[in-house]
């Protein structure tokens, strides 16, 4: 008997060690790669300018301004001037003119972004001479680093050192709403009538079987249904957020429904007697006292649902939305990347210069991901019954 | 003999093939509490549930014979489910009030047939409820808290509260104090007491002490038939059946 309780025990501390090991295990693997994420990302938030001292007449077009611009960058910097220097280094200066119309025909220093090929220089990496040119500048106090308002107002570019995030992201943007706007109604309701009304019977087994599936079905085979009934029948705008929701809508609705029809069960069946008892009607005892209480846990169903949406990556390449578009959308039908996407594409980019856009996009999306999780798990603390 | 409420005639129901309930006939009064004894499964619950049809929500239950309030058959075509469950009342085994404050428990009802024109009655018909359900002084102070917070007593009475503020015409208990400690079960049982005569009241139980204390006339089911109907008193001193001499003398139930 003793024998056997020590013998319990032990078995008892093995298995919750176990499980603490698998915890930190996890939280380790997690904080991994938050950190490495984070410390190449980070890089992607800011850039690097370079001194520029130049005097531009106040009536300088467009043209001229890039001429002298890059005058000033040979007359500063040599020969090789041209090469440190961003080729949209000019707008930079333009900018600065517009906002300080006192500076025009005046001798003025203004810090312009670096050309990537300098930024990896000054990084360490590339042709040796650089690297030393890129050091002496740095050691001259000649680079200054600066928060990339760009990235974050921008779209999709080739230049590695303009490119922006603000594109994707309104892309995905307005992709979710289409997705939400569609599914979480049809879902909520087809759960409800599954749940409440449905006969029981050979027709809903087969729907609750085929819902069942269809939330295990690749996500690319909805592409292609997206791409062949949207695109090729009906017509509707190629790359654009309305036809990405409406595909991705498509994929999250069986996780809706059956997210919802299992927190409907979970509704105490005691609730619907008291509604039907004191007169209500199975429509009223449904919306007045079923749904609100199910409410919070179709909302975290729905959420994961979103949540797979907005990291999806496949169907979207089907309807042809990693097209290169370098203005963000201004609509639900305009043409637009989304932000995995636009991962996809720039963490394809031979160019070094890509490597920390990429990780900073990823920053991005995981910080757009947990602020529609927060949002849910607020929305779930309000509606939350206590019984 | 007044004139029956509830007539029932050779009511069977069935659950899909098994049947619960055998060609049961009964008359209920309205100035009397009737109450309904028997071991378990015996169909007791399963009669109760078919004044309001509250059968109707379980998959596969059928119900056969008649069953008539004031004279109109309660399943036939011209009669609305909606307003038959406004006109009976129903109180469950276990308390079950809405997660949602005190004052919205006892309003739901009223609000959902439109029986209030304006707040201010709407406010009275809670107070009277609340009050006739003895109640009001208790949680007058504290409409707004969750009708949940309340102890389980309190919270059965609520949910009389809520049967009542409808104004029906019968209140159907099945088992309500089988969840509840003898004192609150004491204030459930006075509630009866008062309530008698305003409604026509049939109470479930499973405690026959309480059937001979609360009721007048009391039925006793077994497998499905029911035995003897007659007074409390009578059928509780000196019962006709053998079956009910039995269970009322604890042989088995």
């Amino acid at each position: 008997m003793r024998q056997r309780l020590v013998r319990r025990y032990a078995a008892e501390r093995r298995f919750r060690r176990s499980g603490l090991a698998a915890v930190v295990l996890s939280i380790g693997v997690l904080a991994f790669l938050l950190m490495s994420m984070a410390a190449s990302g980070w890089r992607g938030f800011v850039e690097q300018r370079i001194a520029l001292p130049l005097d531009v007449a106040a009536s300088a077009s467009a043209g001229e301004m890039e001429d002298a611009v890059a005058m000033a960058a040979e007359a500063a910097y040599g020969a090789d001037g041209l090469d440190y220097i961003s080729e949209s280094a000019w707008k930079t200066v333009r900018d600065a003119f517009r906002a300080d119309s006192s500076l025009a025909g005046t001798s003025v220093v203004i810090p312009v972004p670096v050309s990537s090929t300098l930024s990896t220089a000054l990084r360490g990496s590339g042709p040796e001479t650089l690297v030393a040119a890129a050091q002496r500048l740095d050691a001259e106090g000649k680079i200054s680093t600066h928060l990339n308002t760009h990235f974050l107002t921008g779209a999709d570019g080739t230049d590695p050192s303009a490119v922006g995030i603000w594109g994707a992201f309104k892309g995905s943007l307005f992709t979710m709403l289409v997705t939400i706007v569609l599914a979480f109604p049809i879902g909520v309701l087809a759960a409800i009538y599954l749940e409440e009304f449905a006969p029981r019977g050979r027709w809903t087994d087969l729907i609750e079987v085929s819902i069942n599936n269809l939330a295990a079905v690749p996500s690319i085979i909805f592409g292609l249904l997206g791409l062949s009934i949207f695109l090729n029948t009906m017509g509707l705008p190629r790359s654009a957020p309305l036809v990405g929701g409406m595909t991705l809508a498509l994929m999250t609705l069986p996780v809706i429904v059956i997210a919802g029809r299992s927190a409907i069960k979970a509704v105490p069946p005691s609730i619907r007697d008291a509604a039907l008892g004191v007169g209500a009607s199975p429509v009223q005892a449904v919306a007045h006292h079923v749904l609100p209480a199910a409410l919070p846990g179709i909302m975290t169903g729905s959420i994961i649902g979103m949540a797979r949406a907005l990291g999806e990556t496949a169907p979207l390449l089907m309807i042809g939305m990693r097209a290169f578009i370098t203005t963000p959308p201004d609509g639900i039908s305009s043409p637009s990347s989304v932000l995995p996407v636009q991962i996809f594409l720039w963490s394809d980019e031979i160019s070094r210069g890509f490597v920390e856009k990429t990780s900073a996009a990823i920053i991005v999306l995981l910080a757009f991901l947990l602020a529609m999780n927060a949002g849910a798990v607020y929305l779930r603390n309000r509606f939350e019954i206590r019984w | 003999m007044t004139a029956a409420k509830i007539t029932a005639r050779d009511v069977s129901v069935y659950y899909g093939e098994k049947q619960a309930l055998e060609s049961v006939s009964i008359d209920i009064a309205t100035e009397h509490v009737t109450a309904f004894i028997g071991p378990s499964g015996c169909g007791k619950s399963t009669f109760l549930r078919c004044f309001n049809r509250m059968n109707d929500t379980i998959i596969g239950a059928r119900c056969t014979g008649r069953i008539e309030l004031d004279g109109e058959d309660i399943y036939g075509a011209e009669m609305d489910v909606v307003q038959l469950r406004a006109r009976v009342g129903m109180v469950f085994q276990k308390p079950n009030p809405f997660p949602k404050s005190i004052y919205e428990n006892v309003a739901y009802g009223p609000r959902i047939h439109g029986l209030a024109m304006d707040k201010t009655e709407l406010d009275r018909i809670v107070e009277l409820a609340l009050t006739r359900a003895g109640l009001w002084d208790e949680v007058k102070d504290r409409l707004s808290e969750s009708g949940t917070s309340l102890s389980g007593g309190q919270q059965q009475r609520l949910c009389i509260a809520r049967a009542i503020a409808v104004d029906p015409e019968v209140i159907l208990m099945d088992e309500p104090c089988s969840a509840l400690d003898p004192i609150a079960t004491a204030k459930i049982e006075d509630l009866i007491n008062q309530l008698r005569g305003r409604y026509a009241i049939v109470i479930v139980t499973h405690n026959m002490q309480q059937a001979a204390r609360v009721s007048q006339r009391t039925a006793f089911f077994h497998l499905g038939k029911l035995i003897e109907f007659g007074e409390t008193s009578e059928l509780f001193t000196n019962p006709r059946a053998e079956k009910t001499k039995d269970y009322i003398t604890g042989r088995y139930g």
